[in-house]
């Protein structure tokens, strides 16, 4: 039930970051998606299950706050939390750069994937265009936010385990 | 230490599957239902909780922003000087060519200000929240169905059109700026009254779009609302053109348009609270 309250707690920290914090902190029109980062690590520490149910809580979130249609981001966020708890699960067990990696291979999976699936509905903006001008820059800028988050955060969710992977960062 | 966590680590395809399918039960009850269908309806109860976080965060970051304009206005206010002088000369060379247009614009406008002094109610708003993702033009305002707002009424920044309401909850409402992808906006240019379409996109461009290359405007000219299909009222600033590219074997050429507002120093706002009465697709209250 601890845990349960924890990853519900970042959840909803990374939703009120988002609403809150993230508009003013864009680079160049760009946002970064703190649900995104959140739930990524999510699934890196806790694995695939927890993963899936973290995306679509955060997916959900994210679509009631956007304007596109609901159910897209918790779609991408469930497969793609999915896959980045396996990822860590099956080829990963150890060491700080492999998680990060999946972390921000993920990341970029989860913009390229809400992408598609627009398209697939017809409510998607021109592909190339936002590739360069949102999928790109974003990834980029979740990246740089990844490499800093991802350890604390990380640390602080897997708090009851010890791990000599984070002791260097946090 | 080696972390080893395998068995709550396990996947759960059942559990995949469920909550994809799940999703996709969301995706088309959405698309299924009416605006007054349950999804849309909790969008609009997620607007009402995170309306006052917005207004928090706003609050907070002012002053922060406001010292960052501050020191990057000292850091390149040389170059701006510099860059200033240059335009001016330039705008000054121009004043004449312009001197005609400039005068059907003044008509224009009095003619937009009778027609809104006639028709229409003002409502001021303040902008408590910027667009929260990369792919939704969308701000948020503190203003909503308890002060008359409605989905589908037009909002005015100083500077021209910002958008169209499109979704309100009792004391905020969300708009859909017209540099928003899903955006558009029935113009024209103002000069030759020729007729198009001004239409968004993901990078916050605006491109007026269906206007033929021999009627073609030219950089410098100013684009309004047509009026046409009812959206939104005739005779508000859209933008300015700023390139026409020709394109081998398109019809129509590239217009690229720029908008006069900048939406990130946008404080203050106006609601066209009274709509249209000749145009009006809802029926709502014309004065």
């Amino acid at each position: 039930m601890n845990r349960f309250w924890v990853t519900a707690g970042a959840i909803l920290a990374a939703i009120i970051a988002q609403v809150a914090f993230a508009p003013h902190v864009a680079l160049l029109g760009v946002v970064p998606c703190f649900p995104v980062l959140v739930v990524i690590t999510l699934a890196v520490v806790e694995g695939p299950e927890v993963g899936a149910v973290s995306g679509f809580a955060g997916g959900l979130a994210l679509d009631l706050l956007g304007t596109s249609p609901v159910g897209v981001w918790a779609l991408v966020l469930v497969v793609v939390g999915y896959l980045a708890g396996l990822l860590q699960e099956n080829i990963f067990a150890e060491g700080w750069l492999m998680p990060v990696t999946v972390a921000i291979v993920a990341g970029i999976l989860a913009e390229l994937s809400y992408l598609v699936v627009l398209q697939v509905l017809g409510s998607g903006p021109a592909f190339w265009q936002s590739v360069w001008t949102v999928v790109l820059p974003r990834a980029v800028y979740n990246t740089v936010l990844a490499l800093l988050l991802y350890p604390w955060l990380a640390r602080f969710l897997r708090s009851d385990r010890s791990m000599k992977s984070f002791r260097r960062f946090a | 230490m080696k972390v080893t966590l395998q068995d709550s680590k396990r996947g759960n395809p059942v559990l995949l599957i469920a909550l994809i399918v799940a999703s996709l039960v969301l995706v088309t009850v959405y698309f299924r239902e009416g605006d007054s269908g349950i999804v849309h309806k909790m969008r609009s109860g997620v607007l009402e909780v995170v309306a006052p976080l917005e207004k928090v965060g706003d609050a907070i970051a002012s002053p922060f922003e406001a010292m960052g304009g501050w020191f990057s206005n000292l850091a390149v206010s040389r170059e701006d000087l510099d860059a200033l002088r240059a335009q001016n000369d330039e705008l000054r060379a121009r004043l004449a060519e312009l001197e005609e247009a400039r005068q059907e614009n003044e008509r224009l406008r009095q003619l937009v200000e009778f027609a809104e002094e006639r028709k229409f109610t003002k409502l001021g708003a303040r902008v408590i929240g910027r667009p929260t993702s990369s792919w939704d033009g969308v701000i948020t305002i503190d203003r909503g169905s308890v002060d008359g707002v409605e989905a589908g009424m037009s909002v005015l920044a100083p500077q021209g059109l910002l958008g169209q309401v499109f979704e309100v909850s009792s004391h905020a409402a969300k708009v859909r700026l017209i540099t928003d992808q899903r955006s558009g906006v029935a113009a024209m240019v103002q000069s030759t009254r020729v007729t198009g379409v001004v239409k968004g996109s993901i990078d916050g461009g605006l491109t007026l779009d269906f206007v033929s290359t021999e009627e073609a405007p030219v950089a410098g000219d100013v684009i309004i609302t047509s009026g046409l299909g009812g959206v939104y009222p005739k005779g508000l600033v859209v933008g300015d053109v700023v390139s026409v590219e020709e394109r081998r074997g398109a019809l129509f050429p590239r217009i690229k348009l720029v908008s006069r507002v900048v939406v990130g120093q946008l404080e203050e706002v106006l609601i066209l609270v009274g709509v249209v009465v000749e145009a009006d697709a809802k029926g709502g209250d014309g004065e």
